[in-house]
């Protein structure tokens, strides 16, 4: 590689827009090959017969329901609890803090193992469910705790980071001008920092959407029941290879439309998390 | 971020710190110390709960695989080592039943070969099958069913003449030591209720517990039976190993596993209910060194000590039935 003071004045622009050009290429490619290869691997005839094996219908359903649930419960629950998590101190914020992104790091068989062992049947938590006639593992309930469990991070660190920066001077302005707390969060918070949300949404969606170890692990795999579509795709790999290829290219179709989707929905530049 | 109230967050977060540090000291110190897993046979299983008579076949099970005596272990002993030329490196794809018996056969295999090392890759059969077919490499594939071995044979993986048959096991009924189902006999697994763990049809051990079950139906039970078993399971596993997992936490009242999960098993772990003989499946594991290898002198050297008497032998300690 040549020091850039040897390259002569006149070939800079060049090679600039040169080594430009190969890095953003090779960024691309390496994100967008696999996915074509996907759907170059199985012809069309066989893709659309596939769509019609029971085993794929109901793993995009059980997919697509669980996932929406799983969001709608992170984006109910989750944004109020930011909001207090960001405008009040109180004793061991520091430690929810820490603990609001340890589903990161957690390797998701982890996870599962852990809600396995709390809420199982002979679990801690569980077995008094279980008294009560409850069971929790190895049923759907259990598909959406794991989702929710290491998707929510995604929500709440945005809505956390956005809420941190959001101008205390526009709440305190409709303070003055008499309205209540909620009605300041409703009216003035939510709508501006909406985008922002619906970005972390987004990736809490896809999260959710894509859970493998810890839904093995917590709630089985059971197909109708529990068996998500990563499951059914690792399930069908190993038996029939269409049907595999043609779950993972519906979970592609799929991602690639919500991220279209928001993309035309929010018109503003977003922070991310 | 956060804005700092300066003492209170940095001692939260030293002590959030230390607390970690010691948890995995305490975790590594407590690996380091434990000993070997079990290589003794364990004894049979506590006294039989069930006293039921006709129509079923067996009450609770005592032991369920031949036992090793201390006479037949004097035979055989310590490998002698071998020295030969090949001082390779065998990676050897194998079936997920032989987990608990897989860091024995290493090293009794390095011990036999000194300078060959062994690695496994452990998983159900139909996934490392697939890992092969998509260009994995692998010296050595045991696998758990003669119809992936013939598959892999016919798509030309296998080097035909090295393919072996290499020992066999039975289909067997385990449940949680407490035996939350309350499950006495064969015909309770079709009560409602029932939470039964099973593997996948396309592992190797799900596709021997249908046909259990379907020989079941057809001699002493009936198809009515036969579909009640399958509304009760939860969940289909994709190896064998996880449905004793998914037991052993009691979180499934009964799972369908291999004999030798049963007997390797430490005592208590588990109740078991054997399946008569001419009702169950013999599911035979068969050993081939494959065309890629390149290490096919220490391929070679394992699969002389996986057919040999030391080899049948760890294999037989385990619970597995020799051929």
């Amino acid at each position: 590689m040549k020091p850039a003071g040897s390259i002569p004045e006149q070939y800079r622009r060049t090679v600039t827009y040169i080594a430009a050009g190969f890095l953003i290429l090779s960024v691309t490619l390496y994100l967008a090959l696999p996915i074509a290869a996907l759907f170059l691997r199985i012809t069309p005839d066989l893709f659309f017969s596939s769509l019609s094996d029971p085993q794929v219908t109901s793993a995009l359903w059980l997919s697509l329901f669980t996932s929406v649930i799983s969001l709608g419960v992170v984006i109910l629950v989750g944004t109020p609890f930011a909001y207090v998590h960001t405008r009040c101190s109180y004793p061991g914020k520091v430690l929810v803090d820490t603990l609001i992104d340890l589903p990161l790091v957690l390797p998701p068989a982890v996870a599962g193992v852990a809600l396995l062992v709390l809420y199982g049947r002979a679990g801690l938590v569980g077995r008094y469910f279980s008294m009560a006639g409850i069971s929790i593992a190895f049923t759907t309930l259990a598909v959406i705790m794991a989702q929710i469990f290491v998707a929510s991070p995604f929500y709440l660190r945005q809505a956390k980071s956005l809420f941190e920066q959001f101008d205390l001077a526009y709440e305190q302005t409709a303070r003055t001008l008499g309205a209540s707390p909620l009605r300041t969060f409703l009216a003035i918070t939510l709508p501006l920092t909406a985008g922002g949300l619906v970005s972390g949404a987004v990736m809490t969606f896809g999260r959710a959407l894509g859970e493998f170890g810890a839904t093995i692990m917590f709630a089985g795999n059971l197909p109708g029941v529990t068996q998500t579509m990563p499951l059914a795709v690792y399930v069908g790999m190993e038996s029939n290879l269409a049907s595999g290829l043609t779950i993972s290219i519906l979970l592609v179709i799929i991602s690639f439309g919500i991220m279209i989707a928001v993309r035309l929905l929010s018109s503003k530049e977003v922070q991310h998390a | 971020m956060i804005p700092m109230k300066q003492s209170l967050t940095k001692t939260s977060l030293i002590l959030i710190g230390i607390v970690c540090v010691l948890l995995l000291a305490t975790a590594f110190l407590a690996g380091c110390t434990s000993t070997a897993p079990q290589s003794q046979t364990p004894a049979a299983t506590p006294a039989p709960v069930s006293a039921t008579p006709a129509p079923t076949p067996q009450p609770l099970v005592t032991t369920a695989a031949p036992v090793s005596t201390p006479a037949v272990a004097a035979t055989t002993g310590t490998p002698k080592p071998t020295f030969t030329p090949s001082q390779g490196n065998v990676v050897a794809y194998t079936a997920a039943s032989l987990s608990g018996v897989s860091p024995k056969l290493a090293s009794d295999f390095e011990k036999m070969y000194p300078g060959d090392q062994v690695v496994f890759n452990l998983d159900g059969t139909q996934a490392l099958k697939t890992q092969v077919e998509n260009g994995a490499y692998a010296d050595v594939f045991i696998s758990a069913s003669n119809s992936y071995t013939n598959m892999l044979k016919g798509e030309g993986y296998f080097v035909n003449s090295t393919v072996h048959p290499l020992t066999s096991n039975y289909v067997i009924v385990i449940l949680p030591a407490s035996n939350p189902g309350n499950i006495q006999s064969l015909a309770d697994l079709a009560n409602p209720g029932v939470k039964i763990a099973m593997e996948d049809k396309s592992v190797p051990a799900g596709t021997a517990t249908v046909a259990v079950l379907a020989n079941l139906a057809k001699s002493t039970y009936n198809a009515d039976w036969n579909s009640s078993v399958f509304k009760n399971v939860v969940t289909y596993e994709t190896s064998e190993p996880a449905v004793a997992t998914k037991v052993s936490l009691g979180e499934a009242d009964a799972g369908f596993v291999y004999e030798s999960t049963y007997t390797a098993a430490p005592k208590n772990t588990y109740l078991a209910i054997t399946i008569p003989k001419k009702d169950n499946y013999l599911q035979t594991y068969t050993i081939g060194i494959l065309k890629g290898s390149t290490s096919t002198g220490a391929s070679a050297d394992f699969e002389n000590f996986m057919l040999s008497a030391f080899g049948e032998q760890d294999l037989k300690d385990y619970g597995f039935r020799p051929l």
